[in-house]
């Protein structure tokens, strides 16, 4: 059974979200989720629970921060009162998160989320050891690994097919450092737009980067995208997709999660194209940001 | 009224051979180092069994201790051989590993048991649950990531008793160390897999899209960059030493002898000095100076008092920073003749300024008066690398001082 799975930015998206074919939202606030598309209150996400478990689906809930003392002092509370509200599931990167659901018991499985981290089925056997119920794969991983990972494990990798990765995470406000260091007028600058990196020894590149309450974010300069793989995913076991749109707002990301909705219906009809669908998933695309499959299609070989 | 709770160690950097022996010579309690194998510095130069073995007896010999990094993170296939390489170093006595791949942390304690295992930072530990969790699995220790307070340090000792190790001095990462894979995606080499190609360091244009075109929002010509500067924590040992940090790590694998010997001699003596009377204890400049000659950019505070500002970031002209040069180290020493038997590193000559530096914070300034070479003849200058030269010195020297210059 192939899984769809859909950040969700509000109860409206949300909505739209499960029209469109998601199984699973995913969703999460301050100060314990990381690069959401908005950070959402404990009454929001009750609400998108609520919604989400009246049509026969699911909610994930960020829980992926890399926790301070103060963050784990506040976990437990929070801990309670998204059990309360009987979210289906948490992903959670932080060890010292991990010990505190062991020692609650709470009913809520979680996913092992560690980003770049998560690299080779045995690091997963250990956090299933510890608990965990699956684990999101870092995106640094080429398809062939991730295929190699699948077959050892009997619980599903999440892998992301749409959206950007993030590639750095800095506990410094790098923009802030910037603009002061060069007395910019920071006011300029709204506070939702995104701005870009690039490499002048590489002038394709554009790595969006945003700073928050946690720090700065870079990202990749593609949106990655596997849907011309999702075939050899689905026969190889990989069944667990995220689409992730942390970058890509309202009904534009919705319409991409309808795509791969087809996609899916398609494949377990045994009538996908993937040509059709990479050239509507173009068209859907934003035309600043590049397509691309990253890591995916590598060999292992060529990265060191 | 200040009470010591326990003595920290101080555990320096240990490219190779050679410099694992000056780093305990100059009082290192420890000191860590990289196998052929599982580590993260592909470029420092890394030990083979047989160098390791040697280091550990000469460390053992000494009281001290040798640990060995194996931070990387493995993909599939990458962990293969870890189980022998692990029973080697336990058979070899190696003091303890440092690991941040839990699957290599399994292999560990399945192939070596009762061989210590400290998580390395690169797992990002930021918390006392964290901690709790780790010393819950078997490990003796954790390296905590750079993005740690003091004040959180307080709290997590008072939470846990596992052994916390925290970076005192040296270069940093800008990101949570192993959640940065810049490397990856600009150069294809895997920053988690001793591939890091410091792309942090790298300059960028900085611009928005927001009508499909880039505006830039570079300002006064200076790029983006984030390029952190360098950590220390020289003038708060007292803050590390109460919050309760067990081991005080200086960064540097890749460093030199000159770096290596200087920032230890100087930790060293900071730490003596304040464990020796806590309530009298008085910084001594001296330490500062020396810690200046070997500085390769600002230092800094890291995030041990709050988060780092645009101070803490390389921007603009790097500040100019006076250079000392390694010129010489001592062979032997006559007391009868006040004449020091010097190997050359760089050259050197009659009427040049030098300082020799000893263990135990010996340093004194000199101007060389004359100089002989192997034969005995009189020369004026030392200028063949590694030439053998004798010369007479103002204050007793031993075998191990080093020489520098300006």
């Amino acid at each position: 059974m192939i899984e769809i799975i859909a950040t969700a930015e509000s109860m409206n998206q949300a909505e739209a979200l499960i029209d469109a074919g998601a199984d699973r939202l995913y969703a999460g606030g301050h100060p314990f989720g990381l690069r959401l598309p908005r950070p959402l209150g404990l009454e929001e996400i009750e609400s998108i629970v609520r919604l989400a478990h009246s049509r026969g689906k699911a909610v994930t809930v960020a829980c992926n921060a890399l926790m301070h003392n103060k963050q784990i002092d506040q976990f437990a509370a929070y801990l309670t009162q998204l059990a309360e509200m009987k979210v289906d599931a948490l992903a959670v990167g932080d060890p010292g998160a991990i010990l505190m659901l062991k020692e609650q018991a709470l009913p809520i499985p979680y996913i092992y989320d560690a980003g770049t981290l998560v690299t080779s089925a045995e690091q997963i056997a250990f956090w299933i050891g510890q608990g965990a119920s699956g684990a999101v794969a870092a995106r640094e991983l080429t398809l062939k690994e991730l295929i190699m990972m699948q077959q050892k494990l009997d619980r599903p990798i999440e892998v992301l097919v749409y959206g950007p990765t993030c590639i750095h995470q800095s506990g410094r406000p790098l923009l802030t450092n910037y603009f002061h260091y060069t007395s910019g007028d920071r006011a300029s600058r709204l506070d939702d737009q995104v701005l870009f990196l690039r490499d002048p020894k590489n002038a394709g590149s554009q790595y969006p980067i945003i700073e928050d309450t946690d720090g700065t974010h870079i990202f990749s300069t593609e949106d990655l995208t596997l849907m011309g793989q999702l075939k050899i995913m689905h026969e190889n076991g990989l069944d667990t997709w995220k689409l992730d749109g942390v970058l890509l707002r309202g009904d534009a990301f919705v319409s991409i999660v309808a795509l791969f909705d087809e996609a899916r219906r398609a494949i377990e009809a045994g009538a996908f194209v993937p040509e059709s669908f990479i050239n509507r998933l173009k068209k859907l695309q934003p035309e600043h940001r590049p397509l691309g499959t990253g890591f995916y299609m590598k060999n292992p070989e060529d990265v060191h | 009224m200040k009470t010591m709770v326990k003595k920290p160690e101080v555990l320096a950097p240990a490219g190779n051979l050679e410099k694992l022996k000056m780093a305990i010579r100059y009082g290192a309690d420890a000191v860590y180092i990289g196998g052929q194998a599982f580590g993260l510095r592909s470029r420092a130069g890394n030990f083979s069994y047989e160098e390791m073995a040697e280091g550990v007896a000469f460390a053992h010999e000494r009281s001290s201790r040798v640990y060995v990094a194996a931070n990387m993170v493995t993909h599939e296939g990458d962990g293969r051989g870890a189980d022998a390489f692990f029973k080697t170093l336990q058979s070899i006595g190696v003091d303890a590993v440092i690991v941040s791949d839990p699957a290599l942390i399994v292999v560990c304690f399945n192939a070596a048991p009762g061989l210590p295992v400290h998580l390395s930072t690169q797992a990002s530990a930021t918390n006392y649950k964290t901690l709790e969790f780790w010393k819950s699995i078997g490990l003796e220790r954790v390296v905590l990531a750079r993005e740690v307070g003091i004040e959180e340090i307080r709290g997590m000792r008072q939470h846990t008793d596992i052994e916390i190790e925290a970076f005192v001095h040296g270069a940093m990462c800008i990101a949570y160390s192993g959640r940065c894979t810049l490397s990856n995606h600009m150069v294809n080499r895997d920053a988690n897999r001793g591939g890091c190609a410091q792309s942090c360091r790298w300059k960028y244009d900085l611009f928005d899209l927001d009508d499909g075109e880039a505006h830039s929002h570079v300002q006064g010509g200076e790029p983006f960059s984030m390029s952190a500067v360098d950590l220390s924590m020289l003038h708060h040992l007292p803050d590390m030493i109460e919050a309760g940090v067990n081991s005080l790590k200086i960064e540097g694998r890749m460093k030199s002898i000159h770096y290596v010997s200087t920032v230890a001699n100087v930790y060293r003596s900071a730490v003596d000095a304040y464990c020796r009377d806590p309530e009298h204890f008085v910084f001594d400049p001296a330490w500062d100076e020396e810690i200046w000659k070997v500085a390769q950019r600002d230092l800094s505070t890291g995030f041990y008092y709050g988060v780092p500002n645009e101070k803490e970031q390389l921007f603009g002209k790097p500040r100019k920073i006076p250079k000392y040069t390694f010129a010489a180290q001592v062979l032997a020493y006559d007391p009868v003749t006040r004449r020091a038997t010097l190997e050359q590193r760089n050259n050197f000559g009659i009427g040049e300024e030098v300082e020799f530096y000893g263990p135990n914070f010996v340093h004194f300034k000199q101007t060389v008066h004359d100089l002989w070479n192997e034969d005995g003849e009189a020369i004026d200058r030392a200028p063949n690398p590694m030439m053998t030269v004798t010369m007479t010195v103002d204050a007793p020297v031993a075998p191990y001082f080093l020489m520098r210059k300006k």
